[in-house]
């Protein structure tokens, strides 16, 4: 019955196959991963990356600081940066998600600092200011009002104020109040961390975040992208003023003392980015909208699917109680999906989290759609029930 | 665990009404309430957990004693696992009652800092809602956030420290009974800046509802205390 840490047989599909633990395969439709635009199957991506792969090897087999550094890591920073489109500013890569947040926090703020986060921050950002060893203060999620209390509360005038947000929080499929967030920090002159791991290329016109479909790109002093979703790779960077990312380059330790990112990868996000940056990138917005769209709509007044907007649609079951045999149920009749339970979540708010991809097609959102539906009849979280 | 059922002192007392709600609160506010040999559990970084209870005791529910309330309040701590795993330990700051001589009892018997008397109380069964109030004015108003709770027979093991005189003692509790526990957001109360809560400034540290503990209404409920033992 157990279903957590399932084998996955082949590429992050719309349909998957796994193999459990007793040896018994099954064929899933995957609303599980993060492979939001689909790139890291796209074949001219997979062709960069094998390319990189003949020219660099395997590894980058040193430090970025030291001999880890390759031309094709450059090329990486200079597409991001032509992305973005904003003059004076630098990019820092880092080979995680994880890293580059731990990283980019610790490097920024220190002892006598103070880091303020939401009170839903990803584990990443909690960890990089119980690093850096700077004053913690919470803010109640997404709530503005109650950052600006405790910023008014903040001795502010010889402090280092750093406040973290996120693009999409991936509990709950919320997008983050960014230009609230923006305006009250500036107000007490705070540096403002934005964490787009969930929404770049995905949010925003030209795909730069919810920090652009906010209208605040210019006035956000740090982005934080992940290369492990909607890029397909794996990852992660800063993007902030260039003299910043020359200063996390050296005092990140999670950079220096991590690899540099493989150059299998490294050459397979430059061409996911230059395929996101034009009319492909385009046009798997808009399906990936109007994907998320459908199946919210199929699944609305019938479950308890929160307050989410975006691409990450939580469906709330409650007892935790019922997380394994709920899983194991949604496997058994062909949905991959990804459970969060208690202590992750409140107690009795355990949901299934449904990531909606650019490369999903109504069929395999219609069937995934009837799966969950059966299974909220089958368990009881039906809402009319 | 040790089983406070069979240890000495043990003393049994019967409730027919308990809510709890732990509160997150800013660690700054409370750490100064610690001593250095304790460290608070930080649910999230900087950020503690303030355990309210209000019980109801029947009349009889111990010895001769008339029907009384009691109002108790303490921060969550680390426990000492070699006593058992418990629910939590906690290190207990305040308590009140609207009773003379449980009081007395409360600090002979059981070393807690006591705090004093109620003036009023206002305790709401059914919905959970209680208000307590005493010569300085309003210490709280609480109540159940939850629409649907589904009560079950239950036991919580927590682990009960107290100072006195710079030495620390702690007692194994049990309690046992019809018992509902949840994490809903929500309205919960509120705890006024008040002596209770021994310098705590309520306004600024602005306290929230974490979790919640209740009672079945129209239920009894037994919770095992033993005497209190010397620690480390």
């Amino acid at each position: 019955m157990y279903t957590f840490q399932i084998p996955h047989l082949g590429a992050q599909r719309p349909e998957v196959a796994v193999q459990r633990i007793s040896g018994e395969k099954l064929d899933l439709i995957s609303l599980a991963n993060y492979n939001y635009l689909g790139y890291s199957y796209h074949p001219e991506v997979l062709q960069a990356a094998k390319d990189a792969l003949d020219i660099y090897g395997l590894g980058a087999t040193g430090s970025p600081v030291l001999n880890g550094t390759f031309r094709l890591h450059q090329l990486l920073e200079q597409k991001i940066i032509e992305f973005f489109d904003m003059p004076g500013y630098g990019v820092s890569l880092f080979s995680s998600g994880y890293g580059a947040n731990i990283g980019v926090v610790s490097a920024y703020a220190h002892k006598g600092d103070i880091v303020v986060l939401d009170r839903l921050s990803h584990a990443s950002l909690v960890d990089g200011a119980i690093l850096s060893q700077a004053t913690i203060k919470l803010f109640k999620h997404n709530d503005y009002e109650h950052l600006d209390r405790v910023l008014n509360r903040l001795d502010y005038k010889n402090t280092r104020i750093l406040v973290c947000t996120e693009g999409v929080y991936s509990a709950d499929g919320d997008t983050g109040h960014v230009a609230d967030i923006v305006r009250v920090s500036k107000k007490y002159g705070a540096t403002v961390l934005v964490d787009e791991a969930h929404s770049l290329l995905i949010a925003g016109e030209h795909g730069r975040g919810v920090s652009e479909e906010q209208g605040v790109l210019d006035e956000v002093d740090m982005i934080i992208a992940t290369f492990s979703k909607s890029f397909g790779g794996v990852g992660g960077c800063l993007y902030a003023r260039e003299d910043l990312t020359n200063y996390v380059n050296w005092y990140a330790r999670s950079r220096m003392f991590s690899c540099a990112l493989d150059p299998a990868v490294t050459g397979g996000l430059i061409k996911a980015l230059e395929l996101a940056g034009g009319p492909d990138g385009q046009a798997k917005r808009e399906r990936i909208r109007s994907n998320a769209d459908y199946l919210r709509a199929r699944l609305k007044d019938k479950v308890d699917i929160g307050d989410s907007h975006s691409w990450i649609i939580p469906v709330i079951y409650g007892d935790e109680h019922l997380t394994i045999p709920l899983s194991d149920y949604l496997q058994r009749q062909g949905v991959d999906a990804s459970l969060m339970s208690f202590p992750a979540v409140p107690k009795n708010q355990s949901r299934i989290r449904l990531f909606v991809t650019s490369e999903h097609n109504q069929d395999q959102l219609d069937r995934g759609a009837d799966i969950i539906l059966q299974a909220a009849e089958k368990f009881g979280f039906l809402l009319d029930k | 665990m040790n089983n406070p059922e069979n240890q000495d002192g043990c003393l049994i007392w019967e409730f027919d009404f308990a809510l709890s709600t732990y509160y997150e609160i800013e660690l700054e506010a409370v750490e100064h309430l610690i001593p250095k040999r304790m460290s608070i559990v930080e649910v999230a970084p900087g950020i503690a957990l303030l355990a309210l209870t209000a019980l109801n005791f029947p009349a009889g529910a111990l010895g001769n004693l008339p029907e009384f309330q009691e109002l108790i309040y303490g921060l969550v701590v680390t426990p000492d696992l070699s006593r058992g795993v418990p629910k939590f330990a906690m290190l207990i700051l305040s308590l009140s009652s609207t009773n003379l001589e449980h009081l007395e009892h409360c600090v002979s018997y059981y070393k807690l800092p006591v705090f004093g008397q109620f003036s009023c109380v206002n305790i709401q069964k059914e919905p959970h809602e209680v208000e307590y109030e005493d010569e300085h004015g309003l210490i709280t108003t609480m109540k159940n956030v939850h629409p649907n709770p589904v009560y079950e027979p239950g036991e919580r093991y927590f682990q009960a420290f107290v100072e006195e005189a710079g030495d620390l003692y702690v007692a194994d509790v049990l309690m046992k009974g019809s018992l509902f526990e949840h994490q809903n957001t929500g309205d919960a109360g509120t705890l006024y800046n008040h002596p209770f809560f021994r310098g705590i400034d309520m306004e600024e540290a602005e306290p929230v509802a974490y979790m919640q503990m209740f009672s079945e209404p129209g239920s009894l409920g037994k919770q095992y205390y033993p005497r209190p033992v010397k620690f480390g």
